[in-house]
């Protein structure tokens, strides 16, 4: 095979000489023919005046289109993304550069999805591997123009070779997924929907974000499949009943929920889904499962499952990089196109906001305030044992113990909070003890700390005092109990309004209010009570 | 395997060419063009683990002055 390759710099030391035939340096006046494939591979040169630099590189794109123009559709033509490997940003508020890259290879993903010969690298997923001194070798790209440094050529090659044969890899289509300690950690049948470890801290957390990858994987084309050893009428209430569960009953294109062993279930799979057994991956974290699809059905693929569920994330990427990238024509590109322009959008808002309520007010924060019940106390009682930081008195509760203080007439608010970002789940929670005729104390006031920064709590607790005024209560008294590590509340009170009466030696504090005028919360948030 | 050895393998490999002798000289070898010649260097202190100055480098014009520079340096 013979390949042209259009470069600004030197770039034989890496795609070498073997059947490769050079452009002059930026030069595209010859386009040849009698060749078989294209290679596009300019870099960023390292040039300090950033306005004619960004020119520049807007220049490269009209120069890829008049190639590409002349190139016959009938040879693949493969472009390297552009990657500034020697940033020189003289004042802090220089974009002009990293747009016009951003352009560029924006462009150039285009291009990909819109022809099937055109193939985008990702450049990037080779320079990121090195930090600034490595990259570059001043001495040889002053005398050669080689900006990467050579002595990279063997790591190039490597890497260079990997994408060449992914570039004709087959992706696999379908993912089968076992649910118990897979999709969720415990099992179902014993532990029960709301036993499941999902959402709220970790294990949960890590669940609920593998949920949601293999969920944007599904989003690319990958079909999802169940192979489970359960009862499905108890898979279908979790998914009806469980608030953290994200993959549910309509994003499985097929499944087995039954107590047949795997390798049958996953014939019975490729048959109803009409695709080879060989364009399948079975994810099971029970090893003899998995020995037993190997064993029957070797034209599966069988990955190991990680042991430890924050290794979740890593193991995705495995999976994708080994079975599901697409080099090709791509809706992973088409997306990664997309969130360049997310991240102009970005930009372009962070500048825009005059202050910081207007920022929150883009945030699309939902505050849901809702009493304690049997899904949210367990996560109640937890956030009792497990908030150090924003916890007013660090009092630590059961759930047996919560259920307690409901039967004794406490009030238990907690909250549910998500902004367009995504969904924190119940993130705090405060418990109202009866106090006299018509006053409350606070027992117990806490939110997690992944929620602070926002005015949440301050919208929180104004949310839950004007419930009480409603609820005819009419004075409000509460403390501050110092720890090593909630100092960041001991002012708190004082900011809601509230008048101290008095100090202890060991610095606690005892506060006192009436509830009479309804408390004003920012507009910026959507508060619901439910 | 002698630094001498070493040398021409690390040429041989450079150039992609599999004679290369110890009268080998940019004049007389055709493969040896500038670009190779930066290549050579690049690949030498690696493998010596030695620093060249791009003037040594120039110096370097046949086999018996690169194995003086590599010599030098260590």
């Amino acid at each position: 095979m013979t390949t042209f390759v259009f470069r600004n710099q030197t770039v034989e030391p890496f795609l070498g000489y073997d059947g490769m035939t050079y452009s002059g340096y930026g030069d595209i006046s010859q386009v040849p023919d009698e060749v078989d494939r294209y290679i596009w591979f300019y870099q960023v040169p390292p040039v300090a005046d950033a306005t004619r630099l960004a020119q520049e590189i807007n220049s490269y794109r009209d120069q890829l289109d008049l190639v590409m123009g002349a190139a016959s559709a009938s040879k693949p033509f493969v472009i390297f993304s552009l990657v500034n490997l020697f940033p020189m940003r003289l004042t802090g508020c220089e974009h002009e550069v990293e747009d016009a890259i951003v352009d560029f290879n924006r462009h150039a993903v285009n291009l990909a999805a819109q022809h099937d010969h055109v193939k985008w690298v990702d450049f990037d997923e080779f320079v990121c591997r090195y930090d600034s001194a490595t990259l570059i070798d001043w001495k040889y790209y002053l005398m050669s123009q080689t900006l990467l440094n050579p002595k990279l050529k063997n790591d190039f090659s490597l890497w260079w070779r990997r994408v060449e044969e992914e570039h004709a890899l087959m992706r696999k289509k379908c993912l089968i997924l076992d649910l118990d300690n897979t999709l969720w950690g415990g099992v179902l049948g014993e532990d029960g929907i709301d036993g499941i470890k999902l959402g709220g801290d970790y294990p949960g957390r890590a669940y609920t974000q593998w949920q949601e990858t293999l969920l944007q994987l599904s989003r690319t084309g990958v079909i999802l499949a169940l192979c489970s050893k359960n009862n499905e009428t108890d898979v279908q209430e979790a998914w009806d009943k469980n608030p953290f569960m994200v993959l549910k009953r309509e994003h499985f294109s097929a499944m087995r929920i039954n107590w047949n062993d795997k390798a049958t279930n996953i014939n019975a799979l490729a048959e109803e889904l009409n695709i080879g057994l060989d364009s399948m991956v079975f994810i099971d974290d029970n090893p003899s499962e998995r020995e037993l699809v190997k064993q029957l059905l070797p034209q599966v693929e069988v990955p190991e499952f990680p042991d430890k569920p924050y290794q979740l994330m890593p193991f995705f990427k495995r999976l994708v990089d080994d079975y599901f990238r697409i080099y090709t024509v791509t809706s992973e590109d088409l997306s990664k196109a997309e969130q360049y322009q997310a991240n102009a959008l970005r930009r372009a808002e962070q500048s825009r906001f005059a202050d910081l309520d207007e920022y929150l007010y883009s945030l699309d924060i939902q505050i849901d305030v809702l009493p304690a019940d049997e899904h949210n106390m367990q996560r109640i009682a937890q956030m009792t044992q497990k908030t150090n930081q924003f916890n007013l008195t660090t009092r630590r509760y059961t759930q047996a113990e919560v259920q307690q203080r409901l039967d004794d007439g406490w009030l238990v608010y907690c909250m549910r909070v998500s902004d367009r970002f995504g969904d924190s789940g119940i993130t705090g929670t405060v418990f109202l003890e009866p106090a006299g005729e018509n006053g409350v104390n606070i027992d117990t006031l806490l939110l997690s700390c992944r929620i602070l920064g926002k005015g949440i709590e301050d919208a929180f607790v104004k949310t839950v005092l004007n419930l009480l005024r409603l609820d005819g209560y009419r004075e409000l008294t509460a403390d501050y109990l110092p720890t090593a590590k909630n100092g960041q509340t001991a002012d708190f009170y004082d900011r809601l309004g509230m008048t101290c009466e008095a100090t202890d030696e060991d610095g606690s504090k005892h506060y006192r209010m009436p509830i009479s005028d309804v408390f004003e919360i920012k507009n910026c948030y959507n508060i619901r009570v439910l | 395997m002698s630094l001498e050895e070493n040398v021409l393998d690390i040429m041989r490999r450079v150039f992609e060419m599999d004679e290369v002798n110890t009268d080998a000289s940019q004049k007389n070898c055709e493969r040896w063009d500038s670009l190779h010649h930066l290549m050579l260097a690049s690949e030498l202190e690696e493998f010596f683990d030695i620093e060249l100055e791009p003037e040594e480098i120039a110096e370097m014009t046949d086999f018996t002055r690169v194995v003086d520079m590599v010599k030098s340096k260590m």
